[in-house]
């Protein structure tokens, strides 16, 4: 019989072409994620990154389509798997952090395909996993919401095609290339290559914040224009002549690692280097050093000439006042007494202040000692004269063509009406920049640029220290990286990957050495040698004479210095550094002029001896606003009183006042200082003499969180929250600080008066209580801070912001005492009032073994882990906040409104939180937050965890190696972070860890803040030791003359 | 021989010549008269401001506690404050009650019914602000220790906050009863007054079926001194409960063993002071000055003085032990956050010594404690002063404490915090003037109970009594 045929279709009938086909093709669509033979997946025409693109963001997109009143968030699992993807495990990419000059080597962590946060990368030789604030934050940055989507012209859309075209069918004769610093080298042979092309075009490089002076008297007395590597990890003695070095000046990442060495105190054998530091504004550097001079901005090069006579052992001249003298003797005594092993910075822009300063480090032998000249720093390269000349040629007309990139002069020249008039003539003004800032804003083509994190690259940071660049997501918008754009203009059809490939193939020993580069992320070729260079001292007499002939000012000085978290303004639209208190003044949002205690008195008529003004000024927010008018330009700032500041010198900060197309969090915030500066012909000046200052009347209102700094007060000298104390105390009595925490310790234990200081340290925890006490076996996690190598940089303030998804609140809210941050960096004053001593101290939850906040929730939200965990339980808090009323150090963070959208309550947040905070709030903002921690809602309490996820991460990790944990399983968010490794962290209990061994060799310095509460703090501190003569150490005294001398009632 | 005996120290309780007849009219004809306009325009005034209250917590509770302004350093400021001044105030009513009865207080008869108003009012009052202070306040029940699926989770039997909870749950609870059980009686005399059936059907309900038969008052004799004895420990408990949310913390300034007596006295002294401006309005506008005398409130005046005295002598305890402990954080806390006149809140030191120590001073003297001005403006004045006392507890504590890093801005209310104060009197008064018109503000029966030993009435029969030759005497009286 014949067999029957069945039929679903006419096609499958007539077996046509087109049903055959469609048959064939049924399951046989390419999986966008493989990639074809032979290649890597990255060279796929979809690759993994793709993938894992447009699920993170689809994921986020319906999760936000979904959100109505009450949000259902949708997580779609893979259907299919990418190999070497798990969910939930995230991966690591070696990557560089590069914005304007500032190269650091990172890892970038992502999670389920999206950049979640910046971690150091152990393997660089110059940070060594150390990051800043800056560093911290610049994952946010690629979640912008105010980036640039696509290519314009005129502001109008365009494709990168068209834009080329147009751009190509525009450029006429020569063309300008005009970058902030260019560290990558292979940018550096393309942006060559398109100057071939167009004969007569030139590569001018412009830095916000100029080191001209630097390039140009190192040119002067060593032959080479560039910068050399810093050695402070070498030097016993350092003499800072208001270089921010640890802040802002140069590569701080670097040497806030280097100084910490010096800074590092072996109990057995305590010593340290000395740093003496002169200064007019108060700064990190300055807060951090041994002892700290004041003087106008003016006496710098005084300074400095009368510094380079001294090491020479001629007298001191040209210095009036007796405290900045002695202060230059002690200086010069220090720096001869440890020849080779010294060395001396100044931040100045000034050439002839470089040059006596080079003269000076030539006399005390620091070259090839604490300066290397084997190892050029290339981060910073701009020489002012240069774009001033472009400027005058833009204005000629004689420009034709500008491409810009990083620069931004249009904000940080100091006569940007003069660029803004210039760049109108320039027919095609073409800007990469990512985002609208105030140049690209006035440029006819931009063509913005990939995000760091989105890009390939490299970086030589320093001769023979490269860092590469991987992307580790794609794209986000129509952006293209701007070397891609080089080559295109160029007429070259290769693409930028391949040009970096074979750049560095060839380089690398084929494409395993450049896999293994992008592996590691860091490509050493130095070979460490440190080379002294040549110092020629021809110039330095002709420096010395034009500095003695440099005229005094009778009046207030300016001083405009960059902020550690802001810069030169590449921080202002990132909200995390927006709301990072600054260091030194404890201030968020807001540029201010900084006036000195002494200067407050007669200005400002505010005494801060006087107990009821000094009261009134720290708890008004309100600060009296001052006219500051420097040669017929003005700017209207409120006034801070910033102890540490010379007595005729206010500060303005930088890097504020910026446009309101970057963003929301730039946008109002602070007032633009660069249009003060000045140029003295061949240099900008970051000084200005003869300024005057008026009170408005009116008033500002300036977000502080922290309002009061001493912790001596009228009724006693608060030791039990902070110790410090200088190298010769300590050297004389190791065992002071333990006497003292013994002193406090003995009348909390009954009996206690017959007990020696050791018995009385031992038994507290057993006697302080009318409680038994229990063992703690297993785990016991406990944390040690050390004063001394913290210098407050606010690096793991900004990690912990990204760890934990620690809301942004806004000024507003900051203002009212509702910030959020889980750590935050205290920072003391003692001593004299007009140059006190300063010691920063991390503060973050304590996990105290004994919490009082643990036993007043009444609904057990908060509650001790058998590690050791003060834990805190979202959605049991019903937010009555008596544990953060009952806990002594003020940890514990309240979310006062809907910070997160996180809320039961739909449409609560419209006028009531800021348009900042809405931001973050943005689906595409929120792809920075970390899966692995809960986004608190309304109403709850928070705070620090000690990275519980990280915890538990380390503990599986340990747990399927069937392995005891080790120190290496975990590191805490800020502990990563910190550039100086000033915290430690781990298992207490276990004998080999970090912590056991820090607690156990350092039983002098070591201790618990509050510890006579009994509250059993988990976190220990190591006390701030200074190294200077003074006994600053001791009870009451001066400290409390100068301050609150307080009449009672 | 006479049998003649007047007190010349006690005063009648009741004046006039009342008879049980006219006792009643007294008492119950506000309740069966039309309102006057006078009371209409009170009403409306409070309901007003109740309105106004309800809209502040709505703000909170959409918006969060953002809308306050409490922060990081200040976690408790107007919210706890009023909290712990209503529950003072609510005080005097079981004082009046329950402690007044044991120790067979007479004169108490013509306050206790508007004092425990007062007293259950004024908790409830209270109540709401623990309630809404919560961040998280649709969660509130997770304080309540019941049975529940999420494993072993139970409330923090260790928390102060939670022992308010029950503290204060239980004496409202008894307060309500005692309040309640006390109005049976009258409840059934204004229903067999009633002139409508529906005044009679509710009444008749709100009285359980009195009828007053000998058996009913047996019970309620003993309900009443059952009740009694339970609300005098009460009295001591809920605020010595409410004085350990902050003597058990860790914060100077609340850490303090001297608070549970202190905050009783304090405590009674507020619940006085306001059971006097109630009274005072309610004898004027009502016209029971007969039933509410000059004697009632120079007794009560006495104990405003005796307790005042008490608050004032705990205050200087606490500046002492400031100074003699050396502990150098209680020292600032007390010396100057507080008692340092140009720090920042001490203003609000001195305008609790003024109004709580200073002032009541002047009712040493007799002419004073019989001003009805004098007591009335006093009365004011004292309950400012305790709002400062708690306010000064709570806010100068915390927002200078521990780490001088900390130390806040300065706290002040934001117009809904304010406004759920007021809310709060608003709900007050609501509750008084509904109270004052449909129940009888004087307990009618007790007042007769103690005419027969009181008053012109007592007199005129005494003196009738007087009259009489002892033989009459003892014939009438010999059975």
């Amino acid at each position: 019989m014949e067999q029957k045929k069945h039929w679903q279709s006419f096609g499958e009938l007539n077996q046509s072409e087109a049903y055959n086909k469609e048959v064939k093709d049924e399951f046989n669509e390419d999986l966008p994620f493989v990639a074809e033979e032979g290649n890597s997946f990255l060279d796929a025409k979809a690759p993994r990154r793709d993938f894992l693109k447009y699920l993170g963001f689809s994921t986020a997109a319906a999760a936000a389509a979904a959100s109505c009143e009450m949000p259902i968030k949708k997580a779609i699992p893979f259907a299919n798997k990418p190999e070497d993807v798990v969910p939930g495990v995230a991966k690591y990419y070696a990557t560089t952090y590069v914005q304007d000059g500032d190269a650091v080597s990172i890892l970038a962590k992502v999670r389920d395909g999206r950049p979640i946060k910046i971690e150091g990368n152990d393997l660089s030789p110059i940070t060594k996993g150390g990051t800043s604030a800056r560093v911290q934050a610049a994952v946010l940055d690629l979640y912008d919401t105010a980036r640039l989507r696509f290519p314009t012209i005129d502001g109008k859309e365009v494709t990168f095609e068209a834009a080329d075209k147009a751009i190509a069918a525009n450029i006429t004769g020569s063309v300008v290339i005009l970058t902030s610093t260019v560290v990558s080298p292979s940018t550096k042979a393309v942006i060559n290559q398109l100057l071939a092309k167009y004969p007569g075009s030139k590569h001018v490089t412009y830095d916000a914040v100029s080191y001209s002076a630097m390039l140009l008297a190192n040119e002067a007395t060593n032959g080479v224009r560039a910068i050399p590597s810093y050695r402070f990890d070498n030097a016993k003695a350092i003499v800072s002549l208001g270089a921010d070095f640890l802040g802002t000046w140069i590569s701080p990442v670097e040497f806030a690692r280097q100084y910490a060495a010096g800074k590092k105190i072996d109990e057995k054998n305590p010593e340290m280097s000395k740093h003496i530091h002169f200064e007019s504004v108060a700064s990190l550097t300055g807060s951090n050093a041994d002892e700290k001079y004041l003087h106008r901005p003016s006496e710098t090069g005084a300074i400095a000439a009368a510094l380079l006579s001294a090491v020479n052992g001629q007298a001191i001249t040209g210095i009036t006042d007796a405290k900045l003298k002695s202060g230059i003797e002690k200086a010069a005594k220090a720096l001869t007494a440890h020849k080779g092993a010294a060395l001396v910075v100044a931040g100045s822009n000034d050439v002839n202040i470089q040059i006596i300063v080079n003269a000076i480090n030539n006399a005390i032998g620091a070259a090839g000692t604490t300066i290397n000249w084997a190892e050029i720093d290339y981060t910073r390269a701009g020489i002012d004269a240069e774009f001033a000349k472009l400027v005058d040629e833009m204005n000629a007309g004689a420009v034709g063509t500008v491409l810009i990139h990083g620069a931004n002069p249009v904000y940080s020249w100091h006569d940007a009406e003069k660029v803004k008039a210039g760049l109108k003539k320039v027919k095609t003004s073409v800007s990469f920049a990512a985002k609208v800032d105030e140049t690209a804003d006035l440029c006819k083509f931009v063509l913005p640029d990939n995000h760091f994190l989105e890009s390939w690259g490299d970086a030589e940071i320093k001769s023979g220290h490269f860092s590469f660049i991987q992307p580790t997501i794609s794209p986000l918008f129509k952006t293209r990286q701007w070397q891609d754009s080089l080559l295109k203009l160029a007429g070259s059809n290769e693409d930028y990957l391949a040009y970096l490939k074979n750049f560095w193939s060839a380089k690398l020993g084929g494409v395993a050495g450049w896999d293994k580069a992008l592996q590691d992320g860091v490509v050493t070729t130095s070979t460490g040698v440190v080379s002294g260079g040549n110092f020629n001292s021809a110039a330095v007499a002709g420096a010395v004479a034009a500095i003695n002939t440099a005229k005094k000012s009778g009046k207030i000085e300016l001083v405009l210095y960059q902020k550690v978290g802001i810069g030169a303004g590449q921080g202002a639209s990132n909200p995390w550094l927006q709301e990072l208190p600054d260091p030194v003044t404890r201030a968020t949002w807001d540029n201010y002029v900084i006036v000195s205690p002494a200067m407050a008195k007669t200005l400002l008529d505010i005494d801060l001896n006087n107990g009821g003004q000094a009261d009134a000024y720290e708890v008004n927010p309100p600060k009296k606003v001052v006219k500051v008018t420097v040669d017929g330009k003005t700017i209207e700032l409120p006034a801070l009183i910033i102890p540490g500041t010379d007595a005729n010198t206010i500060g303005i900060a930088v890097g504020y006042g910026r446009s309101e197309k970057l963003g929301k969090a730039a946008a109002g915030v602070g007032k633009n200082a660069f249009a003060l500066a000045c140029t003295n012909g061949s240099t900008v000046s970051y000084t200005c003499a003869d300024v005057t200052v008026v009170v408005t009347g009116e008033t500002y209102p300036v977000a502080l969180t922290q309002t009061h700094s001493r912790y001596d007060t009228a009724q006693g000298n608060r030791t039990e929250v902070m110790k410090e104390l200088t190298l010769a105390e300590y050297k004389h009595k190791p065992s002071e600080i333990r006497d003292e925490r013994a002193k406090e310790l003995r009348g909390q234990i009954s009996g206690g008066e017959k007990l020696n200081n050791e018995e009385v340290l031992e038994k507290f925890e057993a006697k302080g209580t009318i409680y038994p006490v229990y063992d703690r076996p297993g785990i016991k996690w406990g944390m040690n801070v050390d004063l001394n190598t913290c210098n407050g940089c606010g690096a793991c303030v900004v990690a912990c912001n990204a760890e934990n998804n620690v809301s942004v609140v806004g000024k507003p809210e900051v203002l009212r005492g509702h910030e959020m941050h889980w750590l935050r960096i205290d920072r003391y004053y003692s001593g004299d009032m007009e140059n006190p001593n300063v010691v920063f101290q991390p503060l973050m939850c304590q996990h105290c073994d004994n919490a009082p906040c643990e036993n007043v929730c009444p609904v057990a939200a908060t509650n001790h882990s058998s590690e050791g965990l003060n834990q805190m339980t979202y959605n049991r808090c019903i937010g009555t906040r008596y544990c953060a009323n009952n806990c002594p150090y003020k940890v514990r963070r309240f979310n006062w409104a809907d910070y997160t959208g996180a809320d039961s309550f739909g449409d609560n947040q419209r006028g009531e939180v800021n348009d900042v905070v809405l931001d973050m709030n943005d689906d595409l903002t929120r792809m920075v937050l970390n899966p692995d921690v809960t986004v608190r809602s309304r109403g709850v309490i928070e705070k620090c965890s000690f990275c519980v996820q990280r915890l538990q991460e380390g503990k599986l990790q340990a747990k399927k190696d069937s392995r005891p944990l080790a120190d290496s399983d975990v590191k805490v968010a800020c502990q990563q972070a910190c550039p100086t490794n000033a915290i430690t962290f781990g298992n207490a209990n276990s004998k080999e860890s970090a912590i056991h061994i820090v607690r156990k060799e350092t039983p002098n310095r070591q201790f618990y803040v509050l510890e006579q509460l009994h509250v059993m703090p988990g976190v220990s501190y190591l006390a701030k030791v200074r190294n200077s003569e003074e006994v600053a150490h001791h009870e009451g005294g001066s400290d409390k003359a100068a301050h609150e001398t307080k009449e009672h009632a | 021989m006479h049998l003649k005996y007047e007190s010349q120290l006690r005063e009648p309780l009741v004046y006039g010549d009342k008879t049980y007849k006219q006792v009643t009219e007294d008492i119950v004809r506000p309740i069966e008269a039309k309102p006057t306009k006078l009371w209409y325009i009170g009403f409306y005034i409070a309901v007003a401001l109740l309105m106004f209250g309800v809209y502040s917590v709505y703000r909170e509770v959409t918006y969060g506690i953002g809308q306050w302004n409490l922060n990081k350093t200040v976690g408790w400021g107007w919210d706890i404050t009023n909290f712990v001044w209503w529950v003072g105030i609510g005080h005097a009513g079981t004082l009046i009650s329950a402690i007044l009865l044991l120790f067979r207080q007479g004169w108490r008869t013509g306050v206790n019914r508007a004092a425990e108003a007062m007293t259950i009012f004024a908790v409830m009052c209270a109540g709401q602000f623990p309630i809404f202070h919560m961040g998280r306040v649709w969660m509130a029940f997770f304080v309540l220790p019941y049975p529940n699926t999420r494993g072993p989770l139970w409330v923090n039997f260790n928390s102060p906050l939670l022992w308010d909870v029950f503290a204060i749950s239980t004496y409202f609870t008894v307060s309500l009863l005692f309040w309640y059980s006390g109005l049976i009686p009258d409840f059934a005399t204004v229903r067999d007054r009633a002139f409508t059936k529906l005044r009679k059907k509710l009444y008749g309900v709100a009285s359980f079926g009195w009828t007053g038969s000998t058996k009913h008052w047996q019970r309620h004799e003993s309900l009443s001194l059952v009740l009694a004895g339970l609300s005098t420990p009460l009295v001591l408990s809920v605020h010595t409960i409410v004085s350990f949310d902050f003597a058990t913390s860790v914060i100077p300034g609340w850490h303090t063993t001297i608070f549970p007596p202190y905050f009783v006295a304090g405590a009674i002294f507020s619940g006085f002071a306001m059971v006097q401006t109630l009274m005072i309005i309610v004898r004027k506008v009502f016209g029971m000055e007969d039933y509410v005398t000059i004697g009632h409130i120079e007794a009560m005046n006495k104990v405003i003085v005796l307790t005042g005295s008490i608050v004032g002598i705990a205050y200087l305890t606490e500046l002492f032990m400031g100074w003699y402990s050396q502990n150098k954080y209680e020292g600032y806390t007390f010396w100057y956050s507080r008692a340092y006149l140009f720090s920042p809140y001490g203003w609000s030191y001195w305008g609790m010594m003024a109004c709580n120590v200073l002032s009541p001073q002047i009712f040493w003297f007799r002419k004073m404690r019989r001003n009805i001005f004098v007591t009335f403006f006093m009365s004011i004045i004292v309950n400012i002063g305790m709002w400062f006392e708690r306010f000064v507890i709570i806010v100068t504590s915390l927002y200078r404490d521990y780490l001088p890093s900390s130390w806040s801005v300065y706290y002040s209310p934001t117009i809904w915090e304010i406004g759920f104060y007021a809310g709060t009197f608003g709900l007050f008064f609501t509750c008084f003037f509904l109270f004052a018109k449909y129940f009888p503000v004087i307990a009618i029966a007790e007042i007769k109970y103690v005419l027969k030993t009181t008053g012109e009435g007592y007199k005129n029969q005494m003196a009738g009594i007087e009259e009489q030759p002892l033989e009459d005497f003892v014939h009438q009286h010999a059975h």
